[in-house]
């Protein structure tokens, strides 16, 4: 929304510096995206007449134009086809900035200079809407009023001696959309409340209802509907002043009917709309319900097909206008226009915004209806049109105003605890301070009752309804900055959350392990969501078809980052992503919302070398025992002591040689290197290890009693079987913890050995046990029976051969 | 242990077959020949067998020690193994052993800078979904359907009723849902809106918010919060300001600027020529919302607070451009090691 400064002057005047005004406007909640002088941009341009125009001697399409300029005669080519003597056009003399270089894509302002254009000097430039910044018009040099005096600056002629706020306005302050609204804020600064300007209309003899009838239909989403009609309008251009405000503002002129209400609206914020009456079949104004499915046509030469709900105004056979949103092309004003009708209605805010949505369209007109505009501001805003519109362009008024509001919506009245405003602002304000401060934004005190005060609100005021909406008012215009602040009055020791996160701790062990930490979108291509074998959560309104479904694993995106970072040259990668990941579920697992399930996961991907470079050593590349290290690291570290290895295999091939990963017995993740198929998808040519294991297993309930250290000293044994080669070392494992006695303390393979010294199909194992009891030192007599258990165990179980002990 | 001396000579012999680097030749000294090695126990239990025994053995025991030991030297030479252990090379400028340096992603060090100031002002941490049901994301925080206010988040739809959350507020009502006030807690995570990628926004972005709830809490200990949190974070001696703003589910709110750090407040690009950098947002809990998770607004108030975490990050680091996030170039994450 723009707001001008000599525009927000006629409804009281102030004298505060633009840029102070718009940091004093900030801290009552206006946001302001710029503040700018509109003169500055046209230093250098000026109103001339073209006197002479011929053709350029070597270029077809030019010609050679003298234009005067008041002092002088310029000679100037232009390259513009509408081009003609005697118009009045705006020239950009030598050393002006021109606001946009319509050749350049990127639009920058250039600098004009003398030139010779094919042989022919050039000094100055005629300039179009676009050159200027003043509209999207390219094709054709802008033409001026033929009043337009040569000489006259471009500022001068436009009114761009003016002060333009850009103004962000929020959801809740719909009256903010116009300059009396911004008027009403500058009175809390000024103290003076401000005035619209005073209507006084005459009406002829001839009663409106003679030639119009309104009826409402829809009075829940209508709740008032008036119009007025004037007879005999002269339709043309608007004059200068309402041109140059319009423009201004950002608005383009159109006629002067259009521009009245445009006008109106930016002035008061209730949008206008303006009818031929002679389109209007049967002189009657009907609001109804629209049927689905109706073809109907706006005045932007757009077709719609109308929503179910939709309400529309319509003459006495058929639609003529989208209620509240855009009017139909069927009922415009055209320049054959004698008799028009006046709109000036409240729309229910939700059933404008339904549509609106539904249609795709965003006016002017909706945004304020659908946030709120004034019930309270509909008579004013058609009597002030319909005055405007008797002045800029004639006709006759007919008599009285056809107002559909059987309920009115009136004032609301507001009770106010004053002790409330204190306890929630944290302040001593008292009752005069208090009506005080709600005064100057009209705001007035209409009662008390003990403690509490009764409070008037304007109708223009949408957002103001409960206590707390009045007790942020008074904070407003307080000031936020006044209210001193305290701290801790309430402090508690009672935490049911923890300070310390599980993803915290997960975090700083991979980083402490030369792992870094990534983070990637959750939003992927369906195909890539899909690989983690689940059925990946699709996004309705995608930006695009790579972010269209929700991951359903952390590799992938892993997997691309990988990808991206190969591409840079960068091939060691050791990352971890702890994240979020998303699937369809119908199943039972317990559900935040609907059948979305969803789950905290870690991933870790390792690929190049395992170590940086050193000279000790010629280095090699990480294996899939680099990762399974890792995830043993963390299985350790968090004490989750009852986790093992399974065998597993990932869905679609994601992973060749996986393991799964089983904590307390259940499933809880995988590691395994990346597949030569799914590397092929990504661009990987190396190989690629990763993990993939769900956060919640990594619960750290590590509290444990504490275990009194050995007094005893443990006893070391290596034995190496012989075994066929197809034998896990797991398994051997497994058989010395179930052979041996409570002596055994620990087990560890050291030695794995396969080759020329053991006949084909065998391999070497070799352990080393330690022994220990807690009670007395082991004799050498008690080792060799422990150690005799575990290599009996062994042979027999696995038909092992043992190879040597010591 | 006439046996046991061979077949330990028989097992070095095997064993140094196998050895092709040096950290083999490391093993093979430590498990025959250190102080602790096999050799080394069969030397120790020579005490043990019987004195007429001792002198043959003792001298078996000192060939196979310096048989071993010619075992290792002739390996030593053949792969030019680097000295190791007590000889130590003689070049001490030669680089350690570093291994690799890991990192937390820049967001997780900013978000943990600025937990770990809530946290030491009493504030726990909570998380909840990602993808949220339109009852928490919007209604519970007091976004009444088909109200504009909804436009303020462009929202990524999933389901007639289920879609990515827009912001970490919905962990609010989760949070009260399943506690009663007093409540102190932060809920960092993951937000999604429909927003053109650009270098200044992106799609997915992360936020903290934050919750108070007891008897008592009024506007003033909201800025007082929030300015020690300020102070702590962007160091004293800058200068903020509290302005009024909407957002549905506080009232009053209040957008949080401080004195921009580049230009000292004087305008520059980073702070779009008005010298002051906005933080976060904040404002009193709305009775709505109040209401919609059962607390009685008469007995409770509270204040929540919501900050942007990349923005912040890209303000402490210079960072101009938000992909660099999301795209993880190591030589980007390397940057950040702390
Ligand atoms: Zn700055």
């Amino acid at each position: 929304m723009r707001i001008l400064e000599r525009w927000l002057k006629q409804y009281g005047d102030f004298s505060i510096d633009p840029h102070e005004l718009a940091e004093r406007l900030t801290m009552l909640g206006l946001e302001f995206e710029s503040v700018q002088r509109l003169d500055t941009r046209y230093n250098g341009f000026v109103v001339g007449e073209v006197l002479t125009k011929e053709k350029h001697p070597r270029a077809d399409r030019l010609s050679v134009c003298t234009v005067g300029t008041g002092r002088e005669t310029l000679q100037v080519v232009c390259g513009a086809p509408n081009v003609a003597p005697g118009q009045k056009v705006v020239v950009g003399l030598v050393g002006a900035t021109v606001p946009r270089n319509q050749h350049d894509p990127s639009g920058a302002p250039f600098v004009l200079s003398r030139v010779a254009i094919r042989g022919v000097e050039s000094s100055g430039m005629i300039c179009s809407e676009s050159e200027l910044d003043m509209g999207k018009d390219s094709a054709g040099i802008m033409v001026l009023d033929r009043d337009a005096k040569p000489g006259e600056t471009l500022a001068s002629y436009f009114g761009l001696d003016d002060v333009a706020f850009d103004l962000e306005i929020t959801p809740n302050r719909p009256d903010w959309l116009s300059h009396m609204g911004v008027a009403r804020e500058i009175a809390v600064l000024t103290g003076t409340l401000p005035r619209l300007p005073r209507v006084k209309l005459k009406e002829s003899a001839e009663p409106v209802g003679k030639h119009l009838s309104v009826t409402v239909e829809e009075g829940e989403n209508c709740p008032r509907f008036a119009a007025r009609m004037i007879r005999g309008v002269k339709i043309g251009p608007s004059p200068r002043w309402l041109q140059n405000a319009l423009r201004n503002a950002g608005l383009r002129p159109r006629n002067n009917i259009v521009d009245i209400t445009n006008y109106v609206m930016y002035e008061c914020g209730q949008p206008l709309h303006a009818f031929d009456h002679a389109l209007l079949r049967g002189g009657r104004i009907v609001v109804r319900g629209a049927k689905e499915g109706t073809p109907f046509t706006t005045l932007d030469g757009k077709e719609h097909t109308l929503p179910a709900g939709a309400v529309m105004v319509c003459d006495g056979e058929r639609e003529v206008s989208i209620a509240g949103i855009m009017g139909g092309a069927n009922s415009e004003i055209s320049d054959a226009t004698a008799d028009i009708v006046i709109e000036a209605a409240y729309w229910k805010p939700s059933s404008i915004r339904k549509t609106a949505k539904l249609l795709g369209i965003s006016t002017d007109a909706s945004q304020r209806f659908e946030r709120g505009a004034d019930p309270g501001g509909v008579r004013y805003a058609l009597d002030r049109t319909a005055g405007l519109v008797m002045e800029l362009a004639g006709g006759v008024l007919l008599k009285g105003v056809i107002d559909v509001y059987p309920r009115k919506i009136r004032e609301r009245t507001v009770p106010l605890r004053v002790a409330r405003v204190n306890h929630v602002l944290g302040t001593k304000l008292k009752k005069p301070e208090i009506v005080r401060s709600l005064g100057l934004i009209g705001i007035s005190e209409s009662g008390v009752k003990g403690d509490t005060v009764k409070f008037r609100v304007p109708t223009f005021r949408v957002d103001v309804e409960r206590e707390i909406d009045i007790i942020e008012e008074v904070a407003r215009v307080y000031g936020y900055d006044r209210i001193e602040s305290g701290s801790g009055a309430t402090f508690s020791f009672r935490q049911p959350f923890p300070a310390v996160s599980r993803e915290q701790t997960l975090q700083e062990a991979m980083a402490g392990r030369g792992y870094q930490e990534a983070i990637t979108n959750s939003m992927q291509q369906p195909k890539k969501a899909a690989m983690g074998g689940a059925t990946p959560v699709r996004i309705l309104n995608p930006q695009n078809q790579d972010m269209a479904a929700l991951r359903t694993s952390l590799v992938p995106g892993l997997l691309e980052t990988a990808a991206r970072n190969h591409n840079a040259g960068n091939l060691t990668l050791r990352l971890f992503e702890i994240g979020h990941v998303f699937r369809i579920d119908d199943g039972p697992a317990p559900k935040l919302v609907q059948n979305y399930l969803e789950e905290e996961r870690l991933c870790l991907l390792l690929t190049g070398s395992s170590a940086p470079v050193h000279w000790s050593s010629p280095g090699r590349d990480v294996d899939l025992f680099d990762m399974k290290g890792d995830i043993e690291f963390l299985l350790a570290k968090f004490a989750l002591d009852k986790s093992r290895f399974i065998s597993y295999s990932t869905s679609k091939g994601l992973t060749d040689n996986t393991l799964g990963i089983e904590i307390q017995g259940s499933y809880a993740g995988y590691l395994g290197g990346i597949s030569k198929e799914v590397r092929g998808l990504f661009g990987l040519e190396r190989p690629v290890f990763v993990a993939e294991i769900g956060v919640e297993g990594f619960r750290r309930d590590i509290r444990k009693a504490y275990v009194p250290l050995p007094r005893y000293p443990k006893v070391k044994r290596d034995v190496a079987f012989t075994v066929d080669a197809g034998i896990p070392a797991a398994s051997l494992e497994a058989t010395i913890r179930e052979s041996a006695t409570e002596l055994l303390q620990s087990v560890e393979v050291f030695d794995v050995y396969q080759g020329e010294q053991l006949p084909g199909g065998k391999k070497s194992v070799a352990f080393t046990l330690e022994f220990m009891s807690l009670e007395r030192t082991l004799t050498d007599a008690e080792t060799e029976a422990a150690v005799g258990r575990v290599v009996a165990g062994v042979e027999k179980a696995h038909g092992a051969a043992l190879r040597s002990m010591r | 242990m006439h046996s046991e001396i061979t077949s330990l000579r028989e097992e070095a012999e095997n064993a140094i077959r196998t050895v092709t680097d040096a950290r083999g030749i490391d093993e093979f000294r430590v498990r025959f020949l250190a102080r602790k090695g096999s050799i080394a126990a069969l030397f120790d239990r020579l005490k043990t067998a019987a004195p007429e025994d001792r002198p043959a053995l003792g001298k078996m025991l000192n060939e196979l020690r310096s048989a071993v030991q010619q075992m290792l030297d002739e390996k030593s030479g053949a792969i030019q193994a680097p000295a190791s252990g007590e000889a130590a090379p003689a070049d001490l400028s030669l680089p350690g052993r570093r291994g690799f340096i890991g990192s937390k992603h820049p967001l997780t060090q900013t978000l943990d800078e600025i937990r770990a100031i809530f946290v030491s002002m009493g504030f726990g941490v909570a998380d909840g979904p990602e993808i949220e049901d339109d009852y928490h994301n919007f209604e519970a925080l007091n976004f009444p359907p088909d109200h504009p206010a909804r436009d303020m988040q462009d929202t990524f739809f999933l389901g007639p009723r289920a879609l990515l959350r827009t912001h970490t507020s919905p962990v609010q009502i989760r949070v009260m849902e399943e506690h009663q006030p007093p409540l102190r807690v932060i809920m960092p995570g993951k937000v999604y809106r429909n927003e053109a990628i650009s270098a200044r926004s992106y799609c997915m972005f992360h936020q903290v918010e934050g919750l108070c709830v007891d008897r008592g809490v009024t506007f003033a200990e909201l800025k007082g919060t929030l300015i020690e949190f300020i102070t702590r974070y962007y160091g004293a001696g800058l200068k903020f300001r509290f302005r009024p703003t909407f957002f549905p589910f506080t009232e009053p709110s209040a957008d949080i600027y401080i004195s921009c750090f580049i230009c000292g407040g004087k305008g520059c690009r980073l702070c779009k020529q008005s010298g002051w950098l906005e933080i976060l947002g904040c404002g009193m809990v709305d009775p709505n919302v109040f209401r919609s998770v059962g607390y009685d607004p008469e007995v409770y108030t509270g204040y929540a607070f919501g900050m942007g975490i990349d923005r912040i990050a890209m303000l402490r680091h210079g960072i101009d451009d938000i992909r660099l996030f999301f795209d993880n170039d190591i030589r980007f994450l390397n940057q950040f090691r702390q």
